[in-house]
């Protein structure tokens, strides 16, 4: 019955800049529609209490901040881009509720909290987990909102002392920050080497690549456990991981492609052919001196560097195009080694073409 | 309406369909009215909290229990849980073969829905029994697999009906349809076909005329309907259909069922071994009480109802877990 009506006091906030009396106005108007659908209601006198309640109710969403709770779900929603909206706003007002449950417990015994080592410990789990969680938001793909989420999560794993408490990791969409030099006086200077490590562990493990296939690249982004880790590091590592998981999933759908299912592996002739021609395409894609992911994202190119950039893209994305694959692969069925290749050679070899473009970290 | 706003941005930006982004709408408007009507109850574990069980509950499917006809029916998601509920409900009635009448499987249905129109049964039944005989047993595999064609494609098949209707009175439905040239052409021949054998219109309309007008609705057709080749593949088969055989056609195929995916297939329809020790477990406890065999399996079937969480239900699910320290064993203590 107040279905509509209340529909449109969801939002108070969103609402502010309608003329109020409009607004009521059509609200109890449909409300009247309603009511003269019923038998045995007097309009007027229900009408009255029914504007009464609808004020109540407005002040109460507004009170309990509902308004403000929604459109930051929706906003988050929107930029994540998620298949299933659904299940995103399940996980992001789950996530809100554990962090606002967790985060007055925190204030409540703040101390305790920080002075046994323990429980700082699973603090530091606990700040681990949501960083992860803001990480997967977005994907890479999406620049500016993935660049936000890296943020988040790096001011959320730079969280060491008890001055900063959760509540005050800024969440908001505030535009792209991959400029914003950190703020690293608030927090503790950096993020640990061994938190960065382990994050991006865990998105490896999470975007489904094996830790043997993985372990090489986390070599090259290795930084020691004592280090502070710096955003503009981190960022790095936490994209070339994305890039990687994307990549190697990448790889092993091509490795489906070319093996036929029933006759087992693949042959090592066409494996090879397959393998040349992405090593051409990505030695293509890379340019002189910077890594393929880091020249993709750093956004200080200059103008003409930007179009190089994209030539090169673009001769690298007909260089792996399906006609010269297809080339690559009829000459490599008469000629080339004979015997077999399996799914994990093959995907160690592709793992090593991309983690050889990635730059050691100092 | 702010709402209303971003989700137009978001149909902009996303390749999410509009389906989705209106289920959305409908899920955060059902939320704060819910919100609204059991404040004091809900309030007490924060805002933030409820909001987090509601949406986990829509995304568990868990959430149409008991709610009222207008919002179990308002998206996809919705109508296949309530499917699935059924299913799920209902299960114990399949396995012992029992045939139920219609008015036996309405009230069902209104256990869980209580406003459960009887229109919407009728139909089904209708289906079942190929209109005639209405009065008949059903078995629940039958019934449930023509629920499901039903309720899902509710809409779609209402516009069928209006073509069938048209096309067997020998009008022309254009009115109801964006003809394509080619079946202009057709129509007037298959009319006067139609009216040469009027006494036969039991055995239905032209197959590949209703396959037309029906490829032609799909395309205008905002609301969801069956695949267009499973459609397809059933008018094929035959020169003449009626709308009831063509209907139990469609609700007997495999990929239906599969698209909507809230059941298992016909095969796998009564296997549920966890489902099948929770309920000897369930019987077991009401044997040791004076009831009845039969009865015992129906309350077993409602307190499966019982059991399954709504989000009003999740609240005090919550609360009994907070106030013992425990989460995991909470179900356990329940049985």
């Amino acid at each position: 019955m107040m279905r509509r009506s209340l529909y449109v006091s969801c939002f108070p906030a969103g609402l502010k800049s309608l003329p109020l009396p409009l607004l009521r106005h059509g609200t109890s108007t449909a409300m009247a529609d309603k009511e003269k659908r019923r038998p045995g209601v007097t309009p007027p006198g229900m009408s009255e209490s029914k504007a009464t309640k609808l004020d109540s109710d407005r002040e109460f969403l507004s009170q309990a901040g509902v308004g403000e709770l929604l459109r930051g779900a929706i906003l988050k929603m929107v930029e994540a881009r998620s298949d299933d909206p659904i299940g995103f706003l399940a996980d992001h007002f789950c996530n809100l509720a554990s962090e606002s449950e967790t985060g007055t417990a925190g204030c409540g015994d703040g101390d305790q909290l920080n002075n046994s080592p323990l429980s700082a410990g699973a603090q530091e789990q606990q700040h681990l987990n949501r960083a992860l969680w803001h990480l997967r938001l977005a994907h890479h793909s999406q620049r500016s909102a993935f660049s936000n989420n890296v943020r988040v999560a790096y001011d959320l794993l730079n969280l060491t002392g008890p001055l900063r408490q959760p509540g005050e990791v800024p969440e908001g969409p505030d535009g792209s920050c991959t400029d914003s030099p950190t703020t690293e006086g608030g927090g503790g200077g950096g993020v640990k080497g061994g938190l960065y490590t382990q994050t991006l562990q865990c998105l490896c493990s999470e975007g489904g690549v094996p830790a043997a296939t993985s372990a090489p690249l986390l070599q090259r982004l290795h930084c020691q456990d004592h280090e502070a880790v710096p955003y503009d590091v981190f960022r790095h590592g936490v994209l070339t991981c994305a890039v990687f998981s994307d990549y190697i999933r990448q790889a092993q759908r091509l490795y489906a492609e070319v093996c036929c299912p029933d006759e087992g592996p693949a042959s090592r002739a066409l494996c090879l052919a397959v393998l040349g021609t992405l090593k051409e395409a990505l030695e293509t894609s890379q340019g002189c001196d910077t890594n393929c992911c880091v020249n993709a994202n750093t956004k200080a190119n200059s103008c003409l560097e930007v179009n190089v950039n994209a030539i090169r893209y673009l001769e690298a994305s007909a260089k792996i195009s399906p006609y010269k694959l297809a080339q690559a692969m009829s000459g490599a069925q008469t000629r080339g080694p004979g015997g077999n290749m399996d799914a994990k050679e093959f995907e160690n070899a592709a793992a090593e073409l991309f983690i050889t473009r990635v730059k050691v970290v100092s | 309406m702010i709402t209303a706003g971003y989700i137009c941005l978001a149909v902009d930006r996303v390749t999410v369909s509009t389906q989705t982004m209106i289920s959305v709408l409908v899920y955060l408007s059902d939320a704060v009215t819910q919100l609204l009507e059991h404040k004091e109850e809900y309030t007490q574990f924060g805002v933030i909290r409820y909001f987090a069980e509601y949406f986990s509950s829509v995304k568990n499917s868990n959430h149409v229990l008991f709610r009222e006809y207008n919002y179990i029916r308002a998206t996809p998601h919705n109508r296949a849980s309530f499917i699935r509920v059924f299913w799920r409900c209902y299960r114990q009635i399949g396995k012992s073969g029992d045939l139920l009448s219609m008015l036996e499987y309405r009230s069902l249905l209104q256990l869980l829905c209580p406003d459960f129109p009887v229109e919407v049964v009728q139909s089904t039944t209708r289906i079942v029994l190929m209109e005639d005989a209405i009065d008949c047993l059903m078995s629940f595999s039958d019934f449930l697999f023509a629920f499901q064609l039903q309720f899902y494609y509710q809409e779609f098949l209402d516009s069928v009906l209006v073509i069938y209707q048209d096309l067997l009175a020998g009008k022309s439905p254009n009115t109801v349809i964006v003809p394509t040239s080619t079946s202009i052409e057709q129509l007037p021949s298959v009319v006067a076909e139609e009216n040469d054998k009027d006494g036969q219109q039991q055995d239905g309309v032209e197959s590949s005329t209703l396959a037309q007008c029906i490829d032609a609705l799909c395309d205008r057709f905002k609301h969801s309907h069956p695949s267009r080749s499973c459609m397809k593949e059933i008018l094929h088969e035959t020169d003449k259909v009626c709308y009831y055989s063509f209907l139990m056609n469609l609700a007997k195929h495999e990929t239906i069922n599969q698209t909507i995916g809230a059941l298992p297939s016909k095969d796998e329809l009564l296997i549920d071994p966890e489902m099948d020790q929770e309920l000897d477990k369930l019987i077991a406890q009401i044997s040791v009480s004076p009831s009845s065999n039969s009865s015992g399996s129906a309350v077993g079937g409602l307190k499966e109802v019982q059991r399954k969480a709504s989000p009003r239900r999740n609240i005090h699910h919550r609360r009994k877990v907070e106030s013992d320290g425990s989460t995991e064993e909470t179900d356990s203590s329940e049985n």
